[in-house]
């Protein structure tokens, strides 16, 4: 009766001396169903077992036990998931850096939807803000929620990526099978935006570590990029350029699929016909046209999957710039050749990377035979370091080879590879070699589009016989226009005034920085002094004259510094990556440098597109469009040369600029508002501390166009940190006073430097001679589980229990361990990083992306939440309430009347109201004006927050 | 195999049953040491009233006469059932003469047990607050450092007490929810469970991080009870809130149990390794059985059945396999304790 006796167990029990006798007990059987189902039934409970009555009902009990007894969860010490955990903005609710703290089980809640997001883990965190992972009740499910920064910027910035993927998923990919990651939903809870993405696993850098930096199998890598091909299809279809294509913004999915993977971040992506930032891109990523500051589309995501793919197999990066004048030499060195002549003309940044060693004149006629040699030369070390004034950062070698072909045909083999097999995998090396050319393509004209690249062999799986010509693309073309764009107007404009193109950075910052930052502290004086035009006026120089004066690259600097509060936490964070020491330090850095950057470029442009199946209309920026031509242009007079080029070509990089302009004048009818806010916006971030009253009126229209700027201005900083070599000290002194008065910028940029040198003085980047080749990634192929358990069980070998140093807990994921031995390269977000796409200026004009998001979905929600989100998070929150000049902007006084700030922000004048007026458009909202809109503080509810306890 | 008539026969022998005059939940051994001082093993029992004022009982367990004897003069009013009942590992240690029983409910509480009297040693209370308590679910005892104890709570946390000195060592927040269990697997090492579905192990050097070996497959089922194996730490068992599964853990592979022990057909309320093998434990529950499972190296395709079984009365509450007896197991239910013997 019994099936297994302990008898045929004492066969297994061998290596156990002692077992139990057959003494109190018997003998197990299978017990018989009758007989049992009548013992079952008589055991009807009615109460609950003991050990639950004191464990999960144990205050229950005790509170029969003795009516007395009392219990307060709420006394419960927090886990919290947030640093600083300390509430200091927002009621309580945000932290320095305007994070919404969060602990486990904290509920975020979409109240138009009724829906609860129950916070258990925080997933990654970037200057954008925070990625948590949620539990929602009502579906039973897990979800990815990013909640952004209570900052306009951030806000605004993060609506793009709303916009952006709320098009790309039900637009273009309705069935999701286009390997782009779903957004579920967003709402703003306690002035946060809130975006819910489905939860996706590790990302593919993480996945590279936990191979210990040895490259996947080309079966994987093929398969990833086929999907990745895919997402990149349909987003040259949608128009949109991603900006940050990379290994961490590739996703495991979650799925049982094998190995299936989704793109991730939309947070820098912008419209193909709206390429507002020229700094874009993670460095290692980073297309040649970017980074010699040429026009660009969505070719170069394709450059950024070329250098994916190689890093999937290399298991290291294709080209791990320490600086962009690395990245270049690399580029050359690498692949051979350099940039074709038609963009080395044109391209803003070329002076500082190259020198011309034929006559311009003699370059245009040359154009006609393409095998005349190249007017440019590639400036050495020395001759970079004499220009810039400032030795070039270079990184180490990790390839003995230094050709792409040699780097990927001699790249160690797996150990034990059967002959048969060798000979496959040298084939579809060559494969890979003939497929990567295509991708890391200088020419951006001449660089595959995901639909050839999907034809390759090395994709298809086809036999590789002779070197791929690509079908030709059919042509959407969006590109055409922007080809014509002049990418320089600011340049052209330099020329005209005498000074030469290849004027350092710096000399040109302090021109543009000049009017633009110190101004801007005091903006106010600026702004209405020249009334009447002041608006335009001011904004022309802001704006207008960064553009024109500068390549786009200075534009940016312009613009970054006075975003204070953004370029801080880039910093921060950048110098948590540093920490890692490993090599990868720079990534990371780069990573948020290019955040910012991208972050804010999208949105401005992004919007506008909006075509992208939302109305252009709700979104703010579609107005001005036309106004802004017409307003802004006129205004920028003498100041910024720059404005002449925007009207001249809106199209090109500089557009993009102009955009601001734009932007600007779009909420207002009349252009002066708009300028005036904005130069109010920029103070108010300067001064960060004062509230600016200002700003409020304009504050709409500026709300988006200063958070350009602010973004631009931190990728200035950043630059200047990451020392690049593009920026040259110049830079570096006007940025930073900006972020001084920002709040603590400054140290950062310490900081970060100091990290950056650890970060190369270690060695830490493993050969690729030293790797072991001997590894499977078959088991990459397996569900995830299995790798997290692979791991694990490695990191709990590490620790033996017997001995008692054994235990170490390695991060509370398992997938977390960081067991891994090799180099140490930590990225720090998980897999979910975004960027942080800086915005300063908008206020927490959570209408605005509402407004964008409603027309979306429901518009009408929205409303009230914007009321409430309206109250910038510093305090200084002001809103729109137009001091007696904006005559006319009903916008401005529907603002008035219904947004008003708890704060005591209106202040018409006060100079220091640095407020980031929220609105962004005042305008648009104005014929919203019929919404209920009630202004309701947050109740501060008293918060119970006990330390950690340690 | 034995047959029917053997089998009643010696069972007779081989168990012996205690009629207290409550509902008995907490059960402790007192530790190998203690015996040879008193000739007999005691036995501590506490009592489950669903009023304030509860009963520790102290009985003595005399193996050579099968006798189990209340000692009168031992038994104390403890405030609210204690939840559970240790007697100190190694009390040759404290270079006292009388055994120190700890015990946990409302508070932390520590009592020596004389011959003829217990005392009350101290209240290990942490909270903050005189109006609010948040009531401790378990404890363990650390065999390794005898001076630690560490208790499990309610309020999310798991507090390690220096008994010697009266202080907390350290506080951790080691869950996001109740803590239901606690046990130790070394000096500075610990696992956990709680009400949100994990087990997780923490090693006092480094308080920042845990390692969850296991998270139950419905997010926030409960684990209420953890056995660490003491004789092979690689493993562990937990049980989930009303379910017949014994779910046995290899920290070396987490997230996926290396067996589940599902033959019970009640709820499992208690489980014990065998303090002598590494290979067996025994489970108890609402079925009313305890059942010994000899865990095999290869578990067949139509999962693990256990080796033995022993039906008792009533619904099984409570379930010790000292290490001061190890060829008797106690178990609880309703108001009774009863010895069998393995």
């Amino acid at each position: 009766m019994d099936e297994l006796s302990p008898n045929t167990q004492s066969k297994n029990s061998a290596a156990s001396s002692w077992r139990p006798g057959q003494l109190a007990f018997n003998p197990y059987f299978t017990q018989n169903e009758a007989a049992n189902s009548k013992s079952q039934c008589l055991r009807v409970l009615v109460r609950r077992p003991f050990v639950a009555r004191l464990t999960k009902d144990i205050v229950e009990t005790y509170q029969v036990c003795n009516p007395q007894f009392k219990y307060s969860e709420e006394l419960n010490p927090k886990r919290y998931l947030t640093t600083p955990s300390s509430g200091v903005l927002n009621d309580g609710y945000d932290n320095v850096n305007s994070d919404l703290i969060l602990t486990v089980n904290f509920v975020l809640v979409n109240l138009d939807m009724q829906r609860r997001y129950i916070v258990k883990d925080v997933l990654g965190h970037g200057t954008f803000g925070q990625v948590a992972k949620c539990w929602v009740p009502q579906t039973n499910s897990f979800v990815a929620v990013k909640i952004i920064k209570n900052q306009p910027a951030y806000y605004q910035q993060a609506l793009v990526e709303v916009s952006i993927l709320t098009t790309l998923n039900r637009k273009y990919d309705p069935e999701d099978k286009h390997h782009i990651v779903r957004i579920y939903d967003y709402f703003v809870y306690h002035r946060h935006l809130c975006i819910c993405f489905e939860l996706l696993d590790t990302n593919l850098y993480e996945l590279i570590k936990i191979n210990h930096f040895r490259g996947l199998s080309l079966t994987i890598v093929q398969l990833f990029s086929k999907q990745i091909l895919h997402g990149l299809a349909l987003l040259k279809d949608a128009g949109i350029i991603h900006c940050d294509l990379k290994p961490e913004n590739i996703l495991l999915c979650t799925s049982i699929k094998p190995a299936e993977i989704k793109i991730i971040d939309f947070g820098s992506a912008c419209m193909e016909d709206r390429t507002v930032y020229s700094y874009i891109q993670s460095r290692y990523y980073r297309s040649p046209e970017v980074l010699l500051g040429y026009q660009y589309t969505t070719s170069i995501d394709m450059w950024s999957f070329g250098c994916i793919v190689a890093e999937l197999f290399l298991g290291l990066p294709l080209f791990p710039g320490a600086s962009e004048f690395d990245l270049l030499r690399r580029m050359i060195e690498i692949l051979g050749g350099q940039p074709p002549d038609y963009v080395l003309k044109e391209a803003k940044n070329t002076s500082k990377f190259f020198k011309c060693i034929r006559s311009v004149h003699n370059v245009e006629n040359g154009e006609h035979s393409a095998n005349r040699k190249s007017a440019y030369q590639a400036l050495t070390e020395a001759e970079y370091e004499a220009r810039e004034l400032k030795r070039p950062s270079t990184g180490k070698e990790y390839f003995n080879h230094m050709k792409l072909e040699e780097i990927v045909t001699s790249y160690p083999y797996r150990k034990n590879l059967p002959k048969e097999d060798m000979v496959k995998e040298t084939q579809i090396r060559l494969a890979l070699v003939d497929f990567l050319r295509g991708l890391v393509e200088f020419d951006p004209a001449k660089r595959w589009s995901p639909f050839q690249a999907s034809k390759h062999p090395f994709v298809t799986g086809e036999p590789f016989t002779h070197p791929y010509k690509p079908p030709s693309e059919t042509p959407h073309m969006p590109v055409s226009q922007n080809i014509r764009v002049d990418h320089h107007p600011g340049g052209g404009h330099w020329f005209a005034a005498g000074l030469s193109p290849n004027i350092p950075g710096r000399n040109r910052v302090s021109i543009h920085s000049n009017p633009h930052f110190q101004v801007v502290p005091y903006a106010h004086a600026n702004s209405y002094g020249s009334v009447g035009s002041h608006g335009s006026y001011n904004d022309g120089t802001g704006l207008g004259s960064s553009y024109g004066s500068y390549g786009d690259t200075s534009n940016m600097f312009a613009y970054y510094s006075p975003v204070g509060p953004s370029g801080m936490n880039m910093h921060a964070q950048g110098n948590v990556s540093m920490l890692g020491s490993s090599p990868d330090a720079r990534r990371r850095i780069v990573q948020y440098s290019h955040g910012n950057g991208l972050g804010m470029s999208p949105s401005a442009g992004s919007f506008a597109p909006l075509p992208l199946g939302t109305s252009p209309s709700q979104f703010t920026p579609p107005n001005s469009y036309s106004q802004v031509s017409a307003g802004s242009p006129g205004h920028y007079g003498p100041t910024s040369p720059a404005r002449g080029n925007c009207h001249g070509s809106p199209l090109g990089k500089m557009a993009a600029v102009s955009q601001f302009n734009r932007r600007k004048s779009w909420g207002y009818p009349g252009g002066s508002q708009t300028q005036e806010s904005s130069s109010t916006h920029w103070q108010g971030q300067a001064t960060d501390g004062t509230s600016s009253s200002q700003a409020e009126g304009n504050s709409q229209i500026l709300g988006s166009s200063p958070s350009h700027l602010h973004l631009s201005s931190n990728a200035g900083s950043w630059k200047q940190q990451r020392g690049s070599s593009g920026i040259s000290a110049g830079y570096l002194a006007q940025n930073m006073p900006a972020s001084i008065a920002v709040g603590s910028p400054m140290k950062f940029p310490m900081t970060t430097g100091v990290a950056h040198e650890k970060a190369e003085a270690n060695p830490s980047l493993p050969d690729p001679g030293d790797w072991d080749p001997n590894y499977s990634d078959e088991l990459l192929l397996q569900e995830d589980g299995s790798d997290v358990s692979c791991l694990t069980a490695e990191f709990n070998q590490g620790m033996h229990l017997g001995s008692a140093e054994t235990l170490v807990g390695s991060g509370r994921f398992n997938r977390v361990p960081n067991s891994s031995s090799g180099p140490s390269f930590q990225r720090q977000n998980g897999p979910i990083q975004s960027y942080p796409h800086v915005e300063v200026g908008s206020p927490p004009s959570t209408t605005e992306p509402l407004a964008g998001c409603a027309r979306l979905s429901k518009p009408s929600h929205f409303m009230p939440h914007i009321s409430q989100n309206s109250p910038s998070r510093l305090g200084q929150q002001y809103q729109r309430s137009n001091h007696g000049r904006s005559t006319n902007s009903r916008g401005n006084d529907w603002n008035h009347m219904k947004m008003q700030p708890p704060s005591p922000n209106f202040n018409s004048g006060g100079p220091h109201s640095p407020g980031n007026s929220s609105f962004s458009n005042g305008m648009s909202w104005g014929h919203r004006a019929s919404h209920p809109v009630t202004s309701i503080p947050p109740a501060s509810r008293g918060r119970k927050d006990y330390g950690r306890i340690s | 195999m034995e047959n029917s008539t053997q089998e009643s026969h010696l069972r007779a022998e081989n168990s012996v049953t205690y009629e207290s005059p409550y509902p008995l939940y907490a059960m402790a051994f007192a530790s190998p040491q203690t015996r040879t001082r008193h000739q007999h093993h005691r036995i501590a029992v506490g009592s489950f009233i669903e009023e304030y004022s509860n009963r520790v009982d102290i009985l003595s367990f005399d193996p050579d006469t099968l006798s189990i004897k209340p000692n009168p003069t031992l038994s104390f009013d403890h405030p609210y059932p204690p939840t559970k009942l240790m007697f100190h590992p190694n009390p040759n240690a404290l270079h006292k003469t009388n055994d120190v029983l700890a015990s946990s409910g409302d508070y932390l509480r520590l009592w020596e047990v004389g011959d003829s009297t217990v005392e009350p040693i101290q209240v290990l209370n942490n909270s903050k607050t005189s109006e609010f308590c948040a009531p401790l679910t378990s404890f363990d005892w650390n065999d390794i450092e005898p001076r630690r104890i560490g208790t499990s709570s309610i309020d999310t946390t798991c507090t390690i007490w220096d008994i010697e000195k009266g202080v907390v060592e350290t506080q951790l927040i080691a869950h996001d929810k109740e803590v239901y269990d606690i046990a130790w697997g070394e000096a500075r090492v610990f696992a956990s469970v709680s009400a949100d579905g994990s087990v997780r192990i923490f090693d006092l050097r480094d308080k920042e991080h845990s390692t969850i070996i296991y998270e139950s497959p419905q997010p926030d089922t409960p684990l209420l009870r953890l056995a660490w194996n003491k004789q092979d730490l690689r493993y562990m068992a937990t049980i989930l809130m009303d379910s017949n599964k014994v779910v046995i853990l290899d920290i070396r592979s987490p997230t996926m149990p290396v067996a589940e022990l599902e033959r019970h057909r009640g709820s499992v309320n208690a489980i014990a390794w065998a303090p002598q093998s590494c290979r067996h434990i025994c489970s108890a529950g609402d079925d009313t059985q305890a059942l010994i499972w000899d865990l095999p190296t290869v578990a067949g395709p139509n999962g693990i059945d256990p080796m033995s079984m022993y039906s008792a009365g009533a619904e099984i509450n409570q379930l010790q396999w000292s290490a001061a007896q190890p060829d008797w197991i106690s178990i609880a239910f309703s108001n009774k304790m009863q010895l069998l013997k393995v």
